[in-house]
């Protein structure tokens, strides 16, 4: 199947950037975060056919939750087949909240694997994250704005606030969940 | 935000991804309920009779729950991931119960036919399943709280698994109450106390563990 030797290339070449990332290589971190967006783009628009407008969100909020939970990530299983489940859990929940359990099914199975061509046009998500971040506690959104927006190390955030470097990494850790529970709920 | 900045975002800083996440969730929830069902059982129904301190009843339990509990931590670890290889922990759940099944048949088989209706029964068949489901109740709390806290994509099988943990830690912790010796009385209704916990925590699974 055509689907199968497209999914054994995208893994072998994700799999080793993705264990450089595992093991704290931020650069590959990126590039493999950007390759899986780009195939998480291109599975969820072939399932999400009937609403396009939802396929970035999802992109976005499955993002979010590979990050949160990139350690349940095993090393002897395929990057991709974690990824894609974490993808799949997303979209079953998505179909689930907007309670149309069957289109589900019928989206599972008139899959054209001949679109399977894989996207990498980047589209904008309806759902505005900046605001969101905004929402934060102060503590969490100030920890996540100098590590991760503005770049500073978690030492130099420490010392800018006064608190110690664990405190900005729990602070960075929980914001992140706190806001992937936002996106969540702020589903149309 | 565009998704590119998203991933800029998590990327940036990242530092490597946190190890043994499941252990180190399920090992504190699992102990903290050991230590909760043994307080609650001392305190509801008091310690096992003197007599039985130096018998071997109370540690032949103590071994099944943690064995139990050891081998549905295993499965709970793996449901508890989005794919994970489950054949080998399915495998040493089903082989704890396969053993213990073996110790209750032969002990009621080799006993004289007079004692084997008190042997499966003794005194509290009626209230031991019962008694180790509430007494679960602490540790299936803790260990759906781990597991919600990882990435579960089977909600009712990793609450069920879960509750098979909670299960064998709260029958090791009425161990240190129940009055009955005979393992053929643990092998039905210890298991069926825990099999209680494990539908309690299948139930639960779909609504406490989405994420």
């Amino acid at each position: 199947m055509p689907g199968d030797a497209d999914l054994n290339d995208f893994e072998s070449g994700l799999k080793p950037l993705w264990l450089r990332a595992q093991s704290g290589d931020e650069a590959a971190y990126r590039a493999a975060l950007e390759r899986i967006g780009t195939r998480l783009r291109g599975y969820l628009r072939r399932r999400l056919q009937s609403i396009p407008d939802e396929v970035e969100d999802l992109v976005q909020e499955t993002l979010l939750a590979l990050h949160l939970q990139r350690g349940t990530y095993d090393p002897s299983l395929p990057v991709s087949a974690w990824a894609l489940a974490i993808a799949r859990h997303k979209l079953v929940d998505l179909w689930r909240r907007r309670g149309r359990r069957d289109n589900l099914h019928d989206a599972l199975q008139d899959v054209d694997e001949s679109a399977l061509a894989v996207s990498s046009e980047e589209g904008q998500a309806r759902r505005d994250l900046d605001r969101l971040l905004s929402e934060l506690p102060a503590a969490q959104r100030q920890a996540i704005l100098l590590t991760k927006i503005e770049g500073l190390s978690v030492a130099e955030a420490a010392r800018r606030t006064g608190s110690s470097e664990s405190a900005i990494k729990v602070q960075v850790h929980r914001g992140l969940k706190r806001l992937a529970l936002q996106v969540r709920a702020s589903r149309p | 935000m565009k998704t590119g900045s998203l991933i800029d975002m998590l990327a940036r800083g990242a530092g490597p991804a946190p190890r043994a996440v499941a252990a180190r969730r399920l090992w504190p929830a699992a102990a903290l309920g050991l230590l909760a069902s043994a307080a609650m059982a001392l305190s509801l129904f008091g310690s096992i009779p003197a007599s039985m301190h130096a018998s071997t009843a109370p540690w032949l339990k103590l071994s099944y729950a943690v064995a139990l509990a050891l081998a549905a931590g295993w499965l709970t670890a793996g449901l508890a991931r989005p794919v994970a290889c489950l054949n080998l922990p399915r495998r040493a759940v089903l082989a704890v119960l396969v053993v213990m099944v073996l110790v209750g048949t032969w002990s009621v088989v080799a006993a004289s036919s007079a004692d084997r209706l008190a042997m499966v029964f003794g005194q509290t068949w009626r209230s031991c399943p019962w008694n180790i489901l509430a007494l679960s109740v602490p540790a299936l709390a803790g260990a759906l709280w781990a597991v919600r806290g990882l990435a579960p994509t089977r909600l009712r099988p990793a609450g069920f698994a879960a509750g098979l943990l909670a299960g064998a830690v709260g029958a090791g912790g009425y161990a240190v109450a129940c009055p009955e010796a005979s393992m053929t009385f643990v092998a039905v209704w210890y298991t069926l106390g825990i099999g209680l916990t494990g539908c309690l925590g299948a139930l639960l699974g779909p609504r406490v563990l989405a994420w």
